[in-house]
């Protein structure tokens, strides 16, 4: 197989195809010599994030997060249900994360993807429970597998928990908690909480995930790229840039103390991306 | 309970042959062959299409024809109560079965044989219909993806309540316990593919529901027309044309 010209000027479109399949290494190496990767972004640099609140009506806090190609919708809905007895003042949260077949051509139905229970515990791990006696049960799709999954997740996640209105229940006679309805109702049950209300969250996470190969660090990789180069460092950092979670699942390359510093860098650069995405998609809610 | 009202407007202000809003779009998930979104009314689905491709189990494969596979779920979110067992439960595999061989009934799978195609439907919110949705998505995402087709399949639901015929139900409607016929529709060459109805309805009825309902297929069809040539457009406009 003929290896291109060695100024790097491929002549026509069907040479680079072809060697971005099956020299992919090499490729991807010559693009990290001029600092930059092939979909143009600089080494340090995220792909487009938006957020959209309130996606799925029949929740009751939902959202869509995408992050270049990477879609994924969470959903939260609450359900009453009896606290426990070391803890009668705490609710629950059960996070559960789903790769439909949708997302990716590598994943096949009756089988689910190796990454979605890994990414599962990450964010169970990563939010922490709510108030009174609810039971929380967040849902997250994949809809299209790009690349950074984890970190798609936690944004939406984060966003629909943001988005969250809890709803405005009442005790009725039999001491039973019966969800109550928009206009007035019935006087006779006494509502516990008379309207609606958002969850107050303490500190938001927001997350980073950054490839290491040889000595460097891309964020936010692509599935392409996660495929070939697979050291993954994943940093979750909260609002105050205080660092929640650190995860780095093996790996070919070793990272010195410099390497994690740097990724924690960028991670911290991102989170005032993050911050400042969620806020403009709230206000935009807020308007209407 | 009253489903149309005496001046014959129903429960969300629809006339008993008005159809819901419909809404679609191309090219959702960007890692699909082909995908897409439809919307009728509330009713939220989006479909993704992987193929023609390598049969991933070789004992599987036809020598003469293309290998078709369909998966429907919901959400856990997707209806008013959380469900607990999104897929594999009667229901959904029967939906999975029933969209198969609708959709296989129209590809030209004798054009790509020892291959496979993949349809994977994903319901994000239910509020009936669901079946007629997938159809129409499942369509517009195997048109992305280039598979040739005899004909577009285009579904819809029509009813009978308060004696009544209606279009296209909507969960409430549904619930009623009236008869609810789904009828899967080829346009251009005028046939019935698929063709369902629970609960119970008299002879004469049933023939005008039907058509009915096939005057909605032909609705969902125009819409359809109209998508993929406002698409061709654009990749015309990108590619210079």
């Amino acid at each position: 197989m003929g290896l291109p010209d060695a100024s790097g000027d491929l002549s026509s479109e069907m040479e680079v195809d072809a060697f971005r399949r099956l020299f992919p290494l090499r490729f991807y190496e010559r693009h990290l010599a001029e600092s930059i990767r092939p979909d143009g972004r600089p080494l340090g640099r995220a792909r487009d994030t938006t957020i959209a609140l309130g996606a799925v009506t029949s929740a009751d806090g939902s959202a869509l997060a995408k992050i270049g190609s990477t879609t994924m919708l969470a959903a939260v809905k609450m359900e009453v249900m009896t606290p426990s007895m070391e803890s009668p003042d705490e609710g629950c949260i059960a996070i559960d994360f789903h790769m439909p077949p949708i997302c990716s051509p590598i994943v096949r139905p009756g089988r689910p993807a190796e990454a979605a229970p890994v990414v599962s515990k990450q964010l169970s791990d990563t939010i922490s429970s709510g108030k009174a006696a609810w039971m929380a049960y967040l849902d997250i799709y994949c809809l299209d597998a790009d690349g950074a999954l984890f970190d798609a997740a936690l944004l939406s996640a984060v966003a629909a928990l943001f988005h969250l209105q809890i709803p405005a229940v009442s005790l009725n006679d039999d001491g039973k908690i019966v969800v109550s309805e928009e206009d007035g109702g019935k006087l006779e049950k006494e509502p516990v909480n008379k309207e609606k209300r958002k969850l107050t969250l303490r500190s938001i996470p927001f997350s980073l995930t950054c490839i290491l190969h040889k000595n460097y660090i891309l964020a936010d990789p692509t599935s392409e790229e996660e495929a070939i180069m697979e050291t993954l460092v994943t940093v979750v950092l909260d609002s105050s840039s205080q660092l929640i979670s650190l995860y780095k699942p093996g790996g070919a390359v070793l990272a010195y103390t410099s390497a994690v510093q740097d990724c924690i860098a960028l991670t911290r650069q991102r989170v005032r991306e993050l911050q400042k995405i969620l806020d403009e998609a709230n206000s935009g809610m807020e308007v209407d | 309970m009253e489903y149309v009202s005496p001046e014959g407007l129903r429960l969300d202000g629809r006339r008993p042959m008005e159809m819901r809003q419909i809404r679609a779009e191309i090219g959702a998930v960007a890692k699909a062959d082909g995908s897409a979104v439809f919307e009728m009314g509330n009713t939220k689905v989006i479909s993704a299409v992987y193929g023609p491709r390598e049969v991933q189990n070789w004992s599987q494969q036809i020598s003469d024809k293309a290998l078709v596979r369909c998966e429907y779920s919901m959400a856990n979110f997707s209806t008013g109560d959380r469900m607990r067992k999104p897929k594999g439960d009667r229901r959904s595999t029967e939906i999975s079965l029933v969209i198969r061989q609708t959709m296989e009934a129209c590809i030209m799978t004798h054009l790509m044989p020892r291959s496979q195609i993949d349809i994977f439907v994903q319901v994000l919110q239910a509020d009936g219909g669901t079946r007629s949705a997938c159809i129409n998505a499942a369509t517009l995402a195997l048109a992305d993806a280039g598979i040739p087709l005899q004909d577009l399949v285009t579904s819809c639901s029509a009813g009978y309540l308060n004696s009544t015929p209606l279009l296209d139900l909507n969960y409430v409607e549904d619930s009623a316990g009236g008869p609810d016929v789904t009828v899967g529709f080829l346009p251009k060459l005028d046939k019935v593919t698929l063709l369902q109805m629970d609960s119970k309805l008299s002879l004469d009825l049933f023939e005008n529901v039907m058509q009915l309902a096939i005057e909605g297929c032909k609705a969902v069809a125009n819409y359809i027309r109209e998508i993929l040539l406002e698409n061709t457009k654009q990749l015309e406009y990108r590619r210079g044309l």
